[in-house]
């Protein structure tokens, strides 16, 4: 059974065991605009908590994409490079970034649950 | 119209005959060079003379342009191009001048650049000026770099550049390439800076504050004395954006409003043409204890003799190949050997009317954006409209169906759904009163038929284009297998 | 007062609309330490037949380049420009148009400035082209930079033989970094030195940039330098001539990453150096590393062919300190010009433009070879221009300009080892009668 977490730079963090599937928030495809570009990093590269691991652009908008947790990248979404438009059709499913190997188990516990991140969300769009 | 490209047009076997061929025993390019220098095949188009006529005359009737509609364009300044000024900048004498021809062959030239300089100085305070850079963008970067060699000479450990969320986005991208930090400030409400929150920012290792004034919300910066005050204490300086200085010749002077290092932009605010976005010149100006490091080579006069005075001791070197866009400099000249002393000011109060008087007619029907008096612009918050679901853009589009250009649209990015209206001091009072009626038009449109704004515009060669697709799958150039 | 159209009337009633007595009351708020006491001191305004008059007089004050038998080139050059040129890039729906922000309103500049990449991309073989930078000081300081993102190094490597306006400018651009700029000087046929540049490469280099034909006419053998830059996996930057390339090798079949240089040559007045325009041309793979404005090619609502700028999340305007550069405004009516100019030209003209200027120069060679004072000790694989040495050649170029002839480029103080150098120019504008009156002339000088 995974969990799901965010982190209050709305990326998120699907957790199973020692692997999280990461990509960004269905808030956070909505403020961007229609995506038109992701660059993500190559497999065996490291991410780090935090740490800018890519970046997306829409047509309005370019933005940095930060790690929610440390790791080594062991899979990405070549797909997505081609149809960066799935980040808007479906951020949480088809539209996933990268999958890592974590590091650091305990930096789970720095995110937020869907929960909590949605009431972070109310505040900040406010 | 026949909208295919140039290069579909092409039909091997045209030629013009446009040079002479020489009276000498012609070479293949193989008889001279080594073959493996040279290409195989050369993938042009062969077109006769009447169809490129006729491909860019037609291509031109497509555009809107400033001789055929109003452009409120804010930051823009797009002001009456006088037909003087191209005529003028098109004499032989100097279109037909070498950069590495002598200073006697080019005498006329100097002394032009040298007194374009005198007016300049004498307009905004400033002791000296350069004109190498090409845009306002690169006038910056001029200036910072300059700012940023100052302090290495004086050896004033500084690391930050401030700026006002309302800047211009050359201002942050030029302090990264001058290697800065830079910091942003918040606006208050109102729409200007916060002496609170930049006095915070504010320490020992500010290197400058960049600021547009009048700023972006089109308001005068009334603190800019204590402004300047914070950053010189800080042993910082002052760059002026001069993007706005048309609401001011003539008023006051970067000099009295306590900046150090400025740029005018003469295609904006010394009526030289836009030319579909360049070429542009950015003025460079700076006060006395910052002419050691201007890019060199300026140009002095010594016994009636001009000449390129390369002895600049700190000069931050060049910023472009030769002297900078020298014809733009003709048209900035001849603006104001026309304008004088009295034309000045008239520019600078008319284009604050012209703001003022399209702000009180449409302030009961969009709100404006803050509620300090506006100077030669005027930023509108399409909040209500977009509310009833019409967004600024959609407004911005209709207007292009009654034959006007869009305002500059989302910025400042400090105000919503932001329409920013210049309509510049050349306009008549009829067009701002037809611009006036358009507004409201537009916003009645709203209840009464708001799909004629979400597909605004109806009358243009093309409607609403896909950025979306353009950005997905670049498609940027054309290619003759594709033929 | 020109240009101004509200009269008393207007001004009265527009005060009134807007609640104030004077237009003064519009400045009420600025603070009264600030203003300007009386009127600046600067001359009453002109009519405009005095200010024609005034300003003809400045222009006759220059004594024009078609005024003598010139051999003067270094970077900016006296083509032939086909009469439709001017016409068309005057009209006034060009000329006083704003950026293309707006593209339902502005298909015409757009497609303009997409032909324009297009055309770049013909004549380089690179895959994509921006829609122009400044000149090839700014275009070649752009591209380095770009290297330095793309590779994430810190060292810069450069031909010294590089057009010294060039190199002084990027300099500049490049002095708010601590990144280390090395140049590699030229060997004794004036070409780049291969040898010094395989130990200049290293594990940190980001680039090499150099320029064919060099600041001294020579064509280098690219594909040597771009291969050895590969092997440290560094990037190649090409200054390119784009006459020359009418041709010359395509750069992108010569191992070229990135090609920049200076557009005047392509329909451009000399106009003491400026306007003209930059370019620059990259492969795909660096597309989102290029400064600048570029011109994308989609759809519109209804499906019809339609253009618009593109790719803008790189821009200052919207990714602000983050950008790929500061550039906003650029050279697009220079760009523009440049297509219409290879439109009228065509494949033919501009191969013979190119082809009689590489004749003509060369005639020259010979002909200056027959002179035995005269010293031709580079290289012979150049385009339209040379280095020869005499001398005093300070001295004899000042000899010949009395003869109303501009030898061209007196290069001391360039380098110490082109003392006495001088870098002479022919385009298709020179015919044989003024080179052999030139050859005669010096012939005189030199006795």
């Amino acid at each position: 059974m995974s969990i799901l977490k965010f982190s209050k730079t709305h990326e998120w963090a699907k957790i199973d065991n020692n692997t999280a599937v990461i990509g960004i928030s269905d808030y956070a495809q909505h403020s961007l605009g229609d995506i038109v570009f992701i660059e993500v990093p190559k497999v065996k590269d490291k991410v780090k908590a935090g740490s800018q691991f890519g970046t997306i652009e829409s047509t309005k908008a370019a933005s940095e994409l930060y790690s929610p947790l440390s790791g080594e990248v062991i899979e990405i979404n070549k797909d997505l490079i081609n149809n960066p438009q799935w980040v808007n059709e479906s951020p949480l499913e088809r539209g996933w970034m990268i999958k890592i190997k974590i590091e650091n188990n305990s930096e789970v516990n720095n995110l937020l649950d869907e929960a909590a991140y949605k009431d972070f969300v109310a505040k900040e769009s406010h | 119209m026949d909208n295919r490209l140039i290069f579909e047009k092409s039909d091997e076997g045209r030629k013009s005959n446009y040079v002479k061929k020489p009276a000498i025993e012609l070479k293949e390019p193989g008889q001279i060079l080594p073959a493996n220098l040279l290409r195989e095949a050369l993938p042009l188009p062969s077109l006769g003379e009447l169809e490129v006529v006729r491909h860019y005359t037609n291509l031109s009737k497509l555009n809107f342009s400033l001789d055929t509609n109003f452009y409120p364009l804010g930051s823009c300044t797009m002001k009456y191009n006088p037909k003087i000024n191209e005529e003028l900048s098109s004499l032989e004498g100097f279109l037909n001048i070498h950069p590495f021809q002598s200073e006697a062959c080019l005498s006329g030239a100097l002394e032009l650049i040298y007194n374009l300089e005198a007016l300049l100085s004498e307009i905004t305070g400033m002791k000296r000026f350069s004109f190498q850079a090409s845009s306002g963008a690169q006038g910056e970067l001029t200036g910072m770099l300059m700012i940023r060699k100052y302090h290495k000479v004086m050896k004033n450990k500084k690391r930050k550049v401030i700026v006002p969320d309302s800047s211009h986005g050359t201002n942050p991208a030029t302090s990264s390439m001058c290697g800065y930090e830079t910091v942003v400030v918040e606006s208050n409400p109102d729409g200007l800076i916060d002496l609170d929150k930049l006095s915070k920012v504010v320490d020992g290792e500010t290197a400058a504050i960049m600021l547009t004034n009048p700023n972006t919300l089109g308001l005068f910066e009334e603190n800019i004395l204590e402004v300047a005050d914070i950053i010189h204490k800080n042993g910082g300086l002052l760059y002026y954006d001069g993007a706005n200085f048309n609401a001011l010749l003539g008023i006051t002077t970067p000099r009295l409003m306590g900046f150090d290092v400025i740029h005018l932009n003469l295609h904006k605010t010394f009526s030289t043409p836009h030319g579909c976005g360049g070429p542009g010149a950015g003025a460079v100006g700076v006060v006395d204890r910052l002419t050691d490091f201007l890019p060199a080579p300026v140009i002095d006069k010594k016994k009636d003799k001009f000449y390129f005075n390369y002895k600049i001791k700190h000069s931050i070197g060049k910023v472009r190949a030769f002297y900078g866009n020298f014809s733009v400099l003709v048209r900035a000249y001849v603006y104001l050997l026309r304008l004088g002393r009295e034309g000045l000011l008239r520019v600078s109060q008319n284009a604050v009317l012209n703001a003022n008087y399209i702000r009180e007619k449409l302030k009961n029907d969009y709100n404006v954006a803050s509620n300090k008096p506006s100077m030669h612009e005027v930023v509108f918050s399409c909040t209500r409209q977009k509310e009833k679901g019409v967004p600024a853009l959609d407004i911005a589009k209709r207007l292009i169906d009654y034959g006007m250009h869009p305002p500059t649209m989302y910025f400042p990015l400090i105000v919503k759904e932001a329409l920013m209206v210049e309509p510049t001091e050349t306009e008549s009072r009829k067009t701002l009163d037809y611009f006036i009626d358009c507004m409201l038009k537009i916003n009645r449109e709203i209840e009464q038929n708001a799909q004629t704004l979400h597909d605004a515009p109806h009358t243009t060669p093309v409607k609403r284009v896909d950025e979306v697709r353009a950005a997905r799958n670049p498609d940027l150039r054309w290619r003759f297998s594709a033929k | 007062m020109p240009y101004i159209l509200n009269t008393e009337n207007d001004t009265g009633e527009m005060l009134r609309a807007a609640g104030l007595k004077s237009l003064s009351d519009l400045y009420s708020h600025l603070p009264s330490k600030i203003k300007i006491s009386g009127e600046p001191n600067i001359p009453s305004g002109l009519s405009e037949q005095e200010t024609g008059q005034f300003v003809k007089g400045l222009a006759e004050k220059n004594k024009i380049l078609n005024s003598f038998n010139s051999f003067l080139g270094a970077g900016v050059y006296n083509h032939y420009i086909p009469s439709a040129l001017k016409p068309l890039i005057s009209r006034a729906e060009f000329l006083t148009a704003y950026t293309p922000y707006q593209a339902e309103c502005s298909q015409g500049i757009l497609q303009a400035i997409y032909e324009y990449q297009s055309y770049i991309c013909l004549l380089t073989g690179m895959d994509v082209s921006n829609a122009s930078l400044f000149d090839a000081g700014s275009s070649l300081s752009e591209s380095v930079l770009m290297s330095l993102r793309i590779t994430k190094r810190s060292k810069v490597v450069i031909s010294s033989a590089i057009n010294p306006e060039y190199k002084k400018t990027l300099y500049t651009y490049l002095s708010g970094f601590n990144f280390k700029i090395q140049e590699i000087d030229f060997n004794k046929d004036g070409a780049t030195d291969i040898d010094l540049l395989r130990e200049a490469l290293d594990d940190n280099t980001a680039c090499f940039a150099l320029q064919s034909p060099s600041f001294f006419g020579i064509i280098e053998d690219t594909e040597k330098f771009s291969s050895l830059a590969k092997e440290k996996s560094a990037l190649t930057i090409l200054v390119a001539n784009p006459m020359s390339l009418a041709l010359l090798k395509e750069p992108a079949n010569c191992g070229i990453d990135i090609v920049c240089g200076d557009g005047q040559v392509l329909g451009g007045s000399l106009s003491l150096g400026g306007p003209s325009f930059g370019f620059l041309a990259t492969k795909n793979e660096y597309l989102r590393q290029m400064p600048g404005r570029i011109v994308g090619k989609s759809v519109d609502r209804e499906g019809k062919p339609a253009y618009c700028l593109t790719l803008q999340a790189r821009e200052q305007h919207i990714k602000r300190e983050k950008a790929t550069s500061n550039i906003c405004s650029n050279q697009s009516l220079n760009a523009i010009q440049s297509a219409i100019y290879l439109s009228l030209m065509g494949k033919a003209g501009l191969r013979d433009c190119a082809l009689y200027s590489l004749n003509l120069a060369h005639y020259l060679y010979e002909k200056l070879k027959e002179i035995d004072k005269v010293k031709l000790n580079f290289s012979r694989n150049f385009f339209n221009e040379f280095i020869w040495q005499a001398d005093n050649g300070k001295n004899i170029v000042k000899k010949l300009y009395k003869e109303k002839i501009i030898a061209g480029l007196s290069l001391d103080g360039v380098s110490p080892k082109l003392k006495n150098g001088i870098l002479s120019c022919c385009t298709e504008t020179k015919t044989k009668e003024q080179i052999d009156s030139f050859i005669e002339t010096l012939r005189n000088i030199l006795g």
